[in-house]
């Protein structure tokens, strides 16, 4: 994608009295990019949404969308800009219709243009049929399709969702992403953050967040492509051989990253070049080994392991 | 009757003309780690709180660790440790006060207190912040400093309500394994949860939609009845992909990706995806991938097996 | 936007768009009230039942208050002076002891709160036109209560002596000059203007200072805030349906006010209205800088509280006089727009004063209002922390 990016984020730095937010955090994002800001809580992925939003002023480093200043009053910014934050930003005493209208007054949108937008978001939201009702009587779901048919009134050019699956059950999230999948095929530049990792492979470029800054950046094909960990998954014959496959993974060392449950089993993650002798020796000692896709779970903790003090806990 | 440690038949309850909970019978067998999962409002926290005591049902019986909920929930809070989702710890407190205190509350004292307390602090870690103001430390610390309280008493039974939600990966895993070594003790471990990968630890899982359990098994049993076909990962342009294979025959789930489409297909069909798929993207990569909870999740939601 | 816009047209379109935006935040502001009940009452239905427990409730008027009158001089002026307090109604002739030592005994039986003595030879002084000195005992266990039996008696013995001797006569007691205007004597005429300012005060300021606290809390600014809004916009469009809302109240409580209590309105009504609103501007501001600075619904309600009552209530000369306060309780109290309305208000209701009196008054809401709308705007940041 070699066109002019709209929202451009570099060197970020920001502190909230002692703790370190942002650490440099730089991306692009561009049109027709769905991008995925992925980390755990506190990776700085809201303070870097707010920055976009005009909503704070980072400490060091730039911001711009559409190669304008966030927090440049007046520069028109505020029009090519959606936002929808975290927490709930909407009237929750206000029906869906009047948030819609609210949102589409303050954006000075004509009764014609926003009579159609209006029509045609809540059909694609599937929202039509709940104009009367209140915000607060909206499922967590069909809350944040509101929240997003509010941000996208007056058709902006980038998309902010800060944590929009945050809460949301598996259905409405697969709508969600649906929808912004097709926002993206339009061309409108998205920037997402999310916490559930496995969401990374939903974007069409992935930033892996940790500590104020990326340590990872691709497509997420790419990414997974270039993880040169092994995934297995390790089941005992009987579950009175897993004392024996216990023993056996101490004995592997330092070559087995990380060992979690798995249903009757285990799910380890073992480096690349040592994956086939650890299978073997597995075997060896009774269990049943399988290789598994690698998760973007496990790329973010093995990235976030060689960070500077990166045991997270 | 079986031995199973918590029994529940036909379980309801409603508030007003709500059910929020109903006709729900299930067992879970000592020393498994049971899943309970489901969007928010289809009763996974009316259902934990009955099972806790906390609650009594409008139909049904439950039995926990051999005690009937409804008729004896004393005994059931002996038995059990409960965490919930908003770690209900005293942030201005020292973790080894938040300990005393939670101990206190549940009978605890003297020499029996402090081994208890010396014992979990060990088991979740924390030896050397046992001084440390609970507020101080981070998400994950202050997770374990929870797990420590919920295990005080020795519980036969361990209730976790969302224990992982907002903590960062590196410390859901570590959190799981705590749970882990507790269950190779005998230890039963019922847990609701958002993160459906995480339901994979599970031994068991059952899926609650509407007030009812819809369906519940192995997760490997659930993904055959459930989400049965294969399943392929096509890179490329998302929408014309979507727009090609959507409508063929034998597919049955489509979801769109950053960077192309994951397909659900079944076996006989596979190949005219496949070649459907070509048309609009000729250098078509085909990854293949697994299936996964959240496509058992979203073909019982959507199929209306609620 | 094809043509290329001339300055004026680009003026006027920012205007336009001003408007729009000021009332979209307006009328979603008077969708909020109409959605709660709890905002509804306390604008409209507290001042309402505020009016009317103060305006009973703080009355001191005297009623049959038992008096004893030890009359040494016996002569026909001093037995008129005796009828003439007890035929008003405010005193009862509870006992006529022969001996000012007795009374003590009266008024620990507790039969009578209050005592004159009449001294030999005081009709004589009074036709001498010598001084004429009455001594008046009052029960001080219960101090309000004395007072007002002492305002009432002065009022009644200065009238007495005009009506006797001309309004030339020496009085024989200092009289109150406030009861000047409040010719019946009934106090709470008197009140009503202040329990107005009270009332305005407290129900303006409370209002607004929820307002932008409470969308600060639920999340609702974060968004707005990303939106091409501008601070003003939502200031004045939070600020005008609550000063529709504020008139209806200061009319209401006129309207009680003059059902209930008589109130008269001496002075002009434009007058009126026109100090009216400018003190609902002054409260609103001032609820709306508590509502930017609080960032929490009970910050915000407990500060609105504090700085609404306090002052209303006791620095406003509502119920103590703000000129025999202490030198720095006085430098508060002229900070607050309180004080000044109830001076304008008993000008204009009670003494039916003028613009050329009273304007000192207008002009300080004004300055408040200014100064606070201003620092209001100012500090309300267009960020999230």
């Amino acid at each position: 994608m070699e066109s002019t990016p709209i929202a451009v984020v570099s060197g970020l730095k920001h502190h909230f009295g002692a703790t370190l937010a942002l650490n440099g955090m730089s991306f692009e994002v561009g049109p027709g990019q769905l991008y995925g800001l992925v980390g755990p809580d506190g990776a700085g992925k809201t303070t870097t949404v707010r920055a976009l939003a005009g909503l704070l002023e980072a400490n060091e480093g730039t911001v711009r969308i559409d190669g304008l200043d966030p927090l440049e009053p007046g520069s028109g910014v505020r029009e090519r800009l959606g936002y929808m934050p975290q927490r709930y930003g909407l009237y929750r005493d206000l029906s869906v219709d009047e948030n819609l209208q609210f949102f589409g007054d303050l954006f000075c949108l004509d009764r014609k243009t926003f009579n159609q937008r209006r029509e045609r978001l809540l059909g694609i939201t599937r929202l039509a049929a709940f104009g009367d009702r209140r915000a607060d009587a909206l499922s967590g779901g069909m809350y944040k399709k509101l929240a997003l048919a509010c941000a996208l009134l007056h058709q902006p050019s980038l998309l902010l969702l800060d944590e929009p699956t945050n809460g949301v059950d598996p259905v409405s999230r697969g709508e969600l992403w649906d929808l912004l999948a097709d926002f993206m095929s339009q061309g409108m530049a998205i920037l997402v953050t999310t916490s559930y990792m496995d969401e990374a492979a939903r974007c069409s470029m992935v930033g892996l967040a940790f500590r104020g800054r990326l340590v990872l950046e691709g497509r997420p094909a790419d990414l997974v492509a270039g993880f040169s960990d092994v995934v297995l998954r390790v089941e005992p014959a009987s579950p009175e051989g897993m004392e024996a496959l216990e023993s056996a993974l101490v004995q592997a060392g330092d070559v087995v990253e990380a060992v979690t449950p798995l249903g009757s089993g285990l799910r380890i993650v073992v480096q690349g070049g040592e994956a086939d002798r650890v299978a073997a020796d597995l075997e060896a000692a009774g269990a049943n080994v399988r290789r598994l896709t690698p998760g973007f779970e496990d790329l973010f903790l093995s990235r976030a392991a060689r960070e500077p003090g990166g045991e997270a806990t | 009757m079986s031995d199973a440690i918590i029994q529940c038949r036909n379980l309801g309850r409603s508030f007003g003309d709500f059910h929020a909970v109903r006709d729900v019978s299930f067992e879970v067998p000592q020393g498994e780690i049971f899943g309970y999962l489901g969007a928010n409002g289809a009763g996974k926290s009316t259902t934990i709180r009955i099972l806790c005591g906390l609650l009594a049902p409008t139909t049904g019986t439950a039995l926990v660790a051999g005690f009937d909920v409804a008729k004896d929930p004393e005994a059931v809070k002996r038995h059990i440790g409960y965490m919930s989702q908003k770690f209900s710890l005293y942030t201005d407190l020292t973790v080894a006060e938040n300990l005393d205190f939670f101990g206190g509350a549940y009978g605890l004292s003297g020499r029996r207190l402090r081994d208890s307390i010396d014992k979990v602090i060990e088991e979740v870690g924390l030896q050397d912040h046992r001084r440390a103001m609970t507020s101080s430390l981070p998400g994950g610390r202050q997770q374990r400093v929870a797990l420590a309280n919920a295990l005080l008493h020795d519980p036969r039974i361990l209730f976790l309500d969302e224990p992982t939600a907002g903590v960062d990966p590196a410390a859901r895993r570590e959190f799981l394994s705590l749970v882990r070594r507790r269950v190779a003790t005998g230890v039963t471990v019922f847990l609701t949860t958002h993160y459906l990968d995480e339901a994979e630890y599970c031994r068991r899982v059952g899926l609650m939609v509407a007030g009812h359990l819809a369906v519940l098994g192995t997760p490997a049993e659930l993904k055959a009845a459930h989400a049965p076909g294969e399943i392929r990962i096509l890179h490329g342009n998302s929408a014309l992909l979507g727009a090609a294979v959507r409508p063929l025959p034998g597919v049955h789930a489509v979801q769109s990706l950053g960077g192309g489409i994951r397909v659900r297909v079944d076996a006989t069909h596979l190949p005219a995806v496949l070649s459907a798929a070509r048309n609009v993207a000729p250098s078509l990569q085909v990854e293949v991938a697994e299936p996964t909870l959240d496509d058992v999740f979203l073909a019982v939601v959507q199929g209306g097996l609620g | 936007m094809n043509k290329t816009p001339t300055p004026r047209t680009q003026v006027s379109h920012r205007v336009r768009r001003f408007l729009r935006r000021t009332l979209a935040v307006s009328r979603k502001e008077v969708a909020h009230v109409s959605r709660d009940p709890m905002t509804l009452y306390v604008a409209l239905g507290l001042p309402v039942v505020l009016l009317l427990i103060f305006g009973y409730g703080i009355s001191f008027d005297l009623d049959r208050s038992p008096l004893a009158v030890v009359d040494y001089d016996r002569t026909p002026v001093s037995r008129n002076l005796r009828e003439s307090l007890t035929s008003s109604g405010e005193f009862l002739l509870a006992a006529t002891p022969d001996s000012a030592d007795d009374v003590d005994s009266w008024f620990r039986k507790n039969e009578v709160s209050s005592a004159l003595v009449i001294p030999p030879g005081f009709a004589a002084n009074l036709a001498a036109a010598r001084s004429a000195p009455l001594q008046i005992l009052l029960d001080g266990s219960d101090g309000s209560k004395a007072g007002g039996v002492m305002g009432t008696m002065s009022a009644l013995l200065r009238n007495w002596a005009a009506g006797i001797a001309g309004p030339a006569a020496a009085s024989p007691i200092e009289a109150r000059v406030t009861l000047l205007y409040n010719p019946g004597l009934k106090s709470s005429i008197f009140f009503v203007p202040g329990l107005m300012a009270f009332i305005l005060a407290i129900a303006g300021v409370l209002l607004t200072a929820l307002t932008v606290a409470r969308e600060e809390e639920q999340g609702n600014l974060e968004q707005l805030f990303a939106t091409p809004v501008g601070r003003l916009d939502v200031v004045l469009g939070k600020l005008l349906p609550y000063l529709a809302m504020g008139i209806v109240q200061a009319l209401l409580v006129l309207a009680v006010g003059a059902v209930a209590f008589d109130l008269p309105l001496a002075g002009s009504p434009f007058l009126l209205a026109a100090g009216t609103l400018l003190f609902l501007v002054a409260v609103l501001s001032q609820g709306l800088f508590i509502s930017v600075i609080a960032h929490s619904q009970q910050v915000a309600t407990q500060i609105g509280a504090l700085s609404s009552l306090l002052p209303s209530l006791l620095l406003s000369g509502f119920l103590f006089p703000v000129e025999r306060m202490p030198m720095p309780l006085q430098v508060i109290a002229s900070i607050f727009p309180s004080r000044y309305f109830v001076t304008f208000l008993r000008g204009v209701l009670l003494k039916g004063s003028g613009f050329s009196v009273l304007w000192p008054n207008l002009l300080a809401m004004a300055v408040f209002s200014v100064l606070v709308l201003a620092i209001a705007t100012k500090r309300f940041r267009r960020r999230v922390a």
